[in-house]
C-alpha cells in the first residue's frame, strides 16, 4: 500500500462485523480485523493465480478465485 | 659431562621447532592486528600432515570463494584433489611398471575401454574371433543403467497419495479433521445464494447467454408467460428448495448482488416479460415476410382476392418490404433497448448495498475500490502476469470478501460469548488469528501488522494490544529461561 492512501473504511468494517456478530466491536480491533482481512485476500489471491496458472489463462479470472474460495474459506474458519 | 655435551647438542635440534614456534605465538599475543590481516599469516604453522592438508583445503575454499574466476579455480581444486587419491598413486606406479609387464587380454565379457586403447595384438585377435562367432551382437551383462536417462519419460515421479491437493498446509492436513459442518461445501451452502458456478444450480450465466441471444433463449418467462403453472413453478419449486437448505441463513435473497432467486419476480416486472411476449409474433412476421418475398406470386394472388387493386403488385411488395424493414427495425430497436436495459438492470442490482445479516442488521459491503485495490496490489506481489482485475473477478472477490466477513463475525462472536463479554476485544483477534494459523510463536501478530498495514494503522494497534504485549513477556521470560539453563 502506498503511503497516504486511505487503507480502508474503518466504520464500514466495524458495521459489518458488527452487523455479523451481534456483538459490540471495541475501538481498536477493527484493525486487527482488517489485517486478518488482508492476510485472507493475500491467500485467496495466490491460489487464485495458482489455479489460473495452471489452467493456462492470463491474469486471475474470476472462476479461478471462485474456485480458490472455497479452500481459502475453510483455511480461515477459527 | 663428556656425554652431556652431545645430549645437549642432540637436543638442541629438537628444541628449535619450539623456538621457531615460540616468536609466532608471542607475535600473535603482541599485535595481533598486523597478523589478521591475511588468513595465512594468522594461521599457526600445522605439525601433522592431517593438520596440513586441512588448513591447505580451507585456504584453497577460500581463495576459491574471494577470486573472481570461480569455475577454473574449483576445477584446478578438484585436479588437484584427484592428484591426491590413492588410486592415482596406482596409477603412477602401473606407468612407471607399464614397460616391463605384458598387458593381459581380458577374459571378461566386455573389452573396456582400457584394452582397445592398448589395441595390443590380442585382443585384436580376440575381437575377430567374436565376430566370426557371435555374428549376433553381444548381450550386455550388465544392467542398461545408462539408458534410463534417456527413459525418463516413461518414468512417472512418484506421487503421494493422500495429498493430491494444492495446498500442502497444515490446514489440508487436518481438514478431514475438522467437523462436518465446517466443511467447505456447507459452508458455501450457507452463504452463497447459487452465485457460485461451482454447483451445477444455474444462475445468472444464463443471463449472460440470454444477453448475448437477445431474444430466443426461452429460460426467461416465456414458459412462465404459456403456462403459468408449468415451468416457473418448477422453477420456484427448486429455488425454494434450495432457500429451505439454508434455512440457518436468513438473509433476504433479493437484497443480494447477483441472486437468481429474484430472476422470475424482477424479470417478470421489468423489460424480459415484454421481450418473448414480442418476440414470437414478431419472429413470424419476419419469416412470413421473408416467405412472401420468395413465393411472391401465390402471396400475391391472395391479396388479390382479398380485393386490393390488382395493379399494384410491385407497390404492395414494396409495402411488405417495407413493413418487413419495420419489423427489423422494430425488432433491432426492441433489441437495443433490452441490451441498453441488460446492463442498467445489473448495474443497478450491484450497487444495491445493503444486505441484512443473519441477526436481522443491515450491513453495507466493503467497497469495490478498497477490494479492488487491494487484489491488485497483491496480484502484482503473487506475481500474476497480468495484474489488472476484471469485473467479473471483482464480483466474485467481493463475494469472497463478504463470506469472510461473515465467518469472521461468527467466529468472533463466538469467542466473546465464550468470555462473557458483550464486545469483542483484540484478544478474540488474536485468538482468532492463532487458530487461523496466521500467527505463532515465531510470527507474532503485531510482525504481521508491520508487513501489511501502513503506519498510522500500525500505531493504533501498537497502542491497543494488551493482550498482546503479555503474551510476548511469556514469551521472553521463556527465552530468558532457557538462556538460564543453558548458562547453568
Amino acid at each position: 500500500m502506498a503511503p497516504g492512501q486511505k487503507m480502508y473504511p474503518r466504520a464500514t468494517v466495524k458495521k459489518i462485523v458488527k452487523a455479523h456478530s451481534k456483538c459490540n466491536v471495541s475501538k481498536n480491533a477493527d484493525v486487527m480485523m482488517f489485517l486478518d482481512y488482508v492476510l485472507f485476500m493475500q491467500t485467496l489471491v495466490k491460489e487464485a493465480a495458482i489455479d489460473a496458472k495452471q489452467s493456462g489463462e492470463r491474469g486471475i479470472s474470476a472462476r479461478s478465485v471462485k474456485k480458490a474460495t472455497a479452500d481459502t474459506l475453510a483455511k480461515f474458519k477459527g | 659431562m663428556a656425554d652431556s655435551a652431545p645430549n645437549n647438542g642432540r637436543l638442541a635440534p629438537l628444541r628449535t621447532p619450539q623456538a621457531l614456534a615460540t616468536p609466532n605465538r608471542r607475535a600473535i599475543s603482541a599485535d595481533p592486528s598486523s597478523n589478521r590481516l591475511s588468513a595465512s599469516a594468522r594461521r599457526n604453522r600445522p605439525n601433522t600432515p592431517h593438520a596440513r592438508a586441512a588448513s591447505r583445503a580451507i585456504d584453497q575454499r577460500r581463495t576459491a570463494l574471494f577470486t573472481p574466476g570461480r569455475v577454473g579455480r574449483r576445477r584446478s581444486i578438484a585436479r588437484e584433489r584427484e592428484r591426491e587419491t590413492p588410486r592415482d598413486l596406482l596409477r603412477n606406479l602401473s606407468r612407471v611398471l607399464a614397460p616391463t609387464s605384458t598387458a593381459l587380454s581380458s577374459s571378461s565379457s566386455s573389452p573396456g575401454p582400457n584394452s582397445n586403447n592398448d589395441s595390443t595384438l590380442q585382443t585384436l585377435m580376440e575381437e575377430g574371433d567374436d565376430d566370426d562367432d557371435f555374428p549376433i551382437e553381444r548381450p550386455r551383462f550388465s544392467l542398461p543403467l545408462d539408458r534410463d536417462d534417456d527413459d525418463d519419460s516413461d518414468l512417472k515421479p512418484p506421487r503421494s497419495s493422500i495429498l493430491e491437493d494444492d495446498n500442502y498446509t497444515a490446514q489440508s492436513i487436518e481438514l478431514p479433521r475438522r467437523a462436518w459442518s465446517e466443511m467447505p461445501p456447507g459452508r458455501l451452502d450457507r452463504g452463497s445464494f447459487g452465485s457460485v458456478r461451482m454447483s451445477d444450480y444455474i444462475g445468472p450465466e444464463i443471463a449472460d447467454d440470454d444477453n448475448d441471444v437477445g431474444i430466443d433463449s426461452g429460460f426467461f418467462p416465456p414458459p412462465a408467460l404459456d403456462d403459468d403453472t408449468g415451468g416457473l413453478a418448477m422453477d420456484e419449486s427448486a429455488i425454494f428448495e434450495r432457500m429451505d437448505e439454508e434455512a440457518r441463513r436468513q438473509t433476504m435473497a433479493g437484497m443480494d448482488d447477483f441472486g437468481p432467486i429474484e430472476i422470475p419476480e424482477m424479470e417478470n416486472e421489468s423489460t424480459f416479460m415484454m421481450a418473448p411476449a414480442d418476440s414470437p409474433t414478431r419472429d413470424q412476421t419476419v419469416t412470413e415476410g421473408l416467405e412472401a418475398q420468395d413465393e411472391d406470386p401465390p402471396q400475391v394472388e391472395d391479396y388479390d382476392d382479398d380485393g386490393n387493386e390488382p395493379f399494384d403488385i410491385p407497390g404492395l411488395q414494396d409495402e411488405d418490404d417495407v413493413d418487413d424493414d419495420n419489423n427489423q427495425e422494430l425488432l433491432e430497436t426492441t433489441i437495443v433497448s433490452q441490451a441498453a436495459d441488460l446492463p442498467a438492470h445489473r448495474a443497478r442490482r450491484k450497487k444495491a448495498g445493503k444486505k441484512i445479516s443473519r441477526h436481522g442488521i443491515e450491513y453495507p459491503s466493503l467497497p469495490q475500490g478498497v477490494v479492488k485495490r487491494l487484489a491488485t496490489t497483491l496480484a502484482k506481489t503473487a506475481g500474476v502476469g497480468k495484474a489488472k482485475i476484471s469485473a467479473d473477478t471483482l464480483d466474485s472477490l467481493m463475494q469472497a470478501t463478504d463470506w469472510f466477513f461473515e465467518q469472521l463475525g461468527d467466529d468472533l462472536s463466538a469467542y466473546a460469548q465464550h468470555a462473557g463479554r458483550k464486545t469483542i476485544d483484540e484478544s478474540d483477534m488474536v485468538m482468532l488469528m492463532r487458530r487461523q494459523r496466521q500467527t505463532s510463536t515465531s510470527t507474532t501478530p503485531f510482525a504481521l501488522a508491520q508487513r501489511h498495514l501502513p503506519r498510522e494503522l500500525l500505531q493504533e494497534l501498537r497502542m491497543a494490544v494488551p493482550p498482546k504485549k503479555i503474551y510476548r513477556k511469556r514469551q521472553s521470560r521463556q527465552a530468558e529461561v532457557e538462556v538460564e539453563e543453558e548458562v547453568t
